[in-house]
């Protein structure tokens, strides 16, 4: 524990909480584009905004927190944010979002593979029977689908209450206010799953840094991307 | 404490919206401009500045015309949709039996509007901003805690309108309709619980256009009965389950890297 402690000391405290990142020699690989990084985080501050607020709505206890009403007006500031960006994005490089969009849909054999070989890898570590993966895994895949799904159900039930209230029924109002709620837990489960595979997993320290910097490691890319990074490597 | 209630008598109400004027003035609500179209009733809708209003009804009986007039304001359930669905809790039961709320507390989501089965409830502006804070009456809250009775009552000129203990206004108005008789209905004694408002009909309630049997929207249920749980179990997993595998994983990862 003390050699651990030491070393801690040396580096940066970003580095002990989020793995260390490819070191200085090592090869790297371009991931994430910068357009791509900026969206990622201009969703991510804005997912946690809508997150906290809503969940004022959501848990009675914490109720008391949108009286005046303030939260909800953070709730649609960040709402316009999150999908203002996304819509920029879109515009600026419509050619990368539709490619990065149609990844989530091609599924093959070795996606099946990989669900079942994924519980054994997460759990034990064991990558003998892991399939080799494209630039997105099974497992991104199942994010960007809830991600594409529930995102859009957000989206949609939200602009009915916001937009069309005095247009809509009632039952339609209470019906967009209840599909909100399930959006909600689920892009709530799935979003603790995307922060702690990404982050804290054992397996996955420093890998954080790939949607910071934009690079992964060679290796990393061999490893849990083969297919991709075979075409990197034909390319280059 | 005994709840209270405000007994109306259509049989007696000349619809001379007195009560209207009173609301208005007790409360500081503005008058709003309308045009005539064609009725005495008015102002056309229940709305921010509108807490109470009275409806005129022409029905048809083989060939015997009858105006009716029906008092349309909140009916305080005891059984509120309206407070299931606030967030905040701005909604609540108050101590006397009706609905009251905290403008404070309001965050103008909305939820109460749409699902109350009376459709009484209105938000105020600010829908881009989204706050659009809710008004309805109030039953007068600051007269009826100081003794005094709501400001409707209080103008009614020909006694349609009465305040006092729930329970010997329920005696009352069943008295009154039995010596009405014929189709006469008492409103409000089981509905949702029951009403805080009651009222003696001439005739059966959706002749005055009172819903029959009132609900508390099943989405409004569901929410909190269902969802709730739910997302507390399906979040409290994927957390457990993360945990679990981190224990897990990490204590491998640690024996594989020692390996090497």
């Amino acid at each position: 524990m003390t050699t651990a402690k030491g070393k801690a000391k040396s580096t940066p405290i970003s580095h002990t909480f989020f793995g260390a990142p490819p070191a200085p020699g090592d090869e790297v690989l371009e991931r994430y584009s910068r357009p791509v990084r900026i969206l990622h985080w201009v969703n991510a501050i804005t997912w946690i905004v809508l997150f906290i607020t809503g969940l004022f709505f959501f848990v009675p206890q914490f109720g008391g927190a949108a009286s005046g009403g303030v939260s909800g007006l953070l709730h649609r500031i960040a709402a316009v944010i999150m999908v203002g960006w996304v819509v920029i994005y879109f515009l600026g490089s419509p050619k990368a979002a539709l490619r990065g969009i149609g990844e989530a849909f091609k599924w093959g054999i070795d996606d099946i593979k990989w669900l079942q070989a994924a519980p054994s890898y997460y759990f034990f570590g064991d990558e003998k029977s892991m399939p080799p993966q494209e630039h997105m895994n099974t497992g991104q895949k199942l994010w960007w689908l809830t991600v594409l799904g529930a995102g859009g159900l957000m989206i949609v039930t939200g602009a009915l209450m916001w937009f069309f209230k005095d247009i809509i029924s009632a039952d339609a109002f209470l019906w967009s206010a209840f599909f909100h709620d399930v959006g909600f837990i689920a892009l709530l489960s799935f979003a603790f799953l995307h922060v702690y595979l990404s982050a804290f997993h054992p397996k996955m320290r420093g890998i954080f840094w790939s949607m910071w910097r934009g690079t992964v490691s060679a290796r990393y890319a061999e490893s849990h991307h083969k297919k991709w990074y075979d075409k990197v490597k034909k390319g280059s | 404490m005994a709840d209270k209630a405000i007994l109306y008598d259509a049989t007696k109400c000349t619809a001379c919206r007195g009560c209207q004027v009173a609301c208005k003035q007790w409360n500081d609500l503005h008058g709003v401009k309308t045009t005539n179209r064609g009725t005495y009733e008015n102002p056309p809708d229940l709305s921010w500045d509108t807490w109470i209003k009275m409806e005129f009804r022409e029905v048809g009986n083989n060939g015997d015309l009858r105006w009716l007039f029906t008092r349309r304001s909140c009916m305080h359930c005891t059984e509120a949709a309206c407070v299931e669905v606030c967030p905040t809790k701005a909604l609540y039961h108050h101590e006397l039996g009706f609905v009251a709320y905290d403008k404070e507390k309001c965050s103008g989501c909305g939820y109460c509007v749409e699902a109350c089965p009376f459709d009484v409830p209105r938000s105020g502006s600010g829908a881009i901003t989204g706050i659009r804070t809710m008004n309805k009456c109030t039953l007068c809250q600051d007269r009826v805690t100081n003794d005094l009775t709501p400001a409707c009552v209080k103008t009614c000129p020909t006694g349609a309108l009465q305040y006092g203990d729930r329970e010997a206004l329920l005696l009352e108005g069943k008295a009154r309709v039995a010596s009405l008789g014929g189709n006469a209905t008492l409103y409000g004694e089981e509905e949702l619980g029951g009403l805080h408002v009651l009222y003696v009909l001439d005739d059966s309630p959706d002749v005055y256009g009172l819903p029959l049997d009132p609900k508390v929207p099943a989405t409004s249920t569901v929410w909190q009965d269902v969802l709730q749980p739910i997302g507390w179990g399906v979040a409290g997993l994927a957390a457990l389950g993360l945990g679990f595998n981190y224990v897990i994983a990490k204590r491998k990862i640690k024996i594989e890297s020692e390996g090497k």
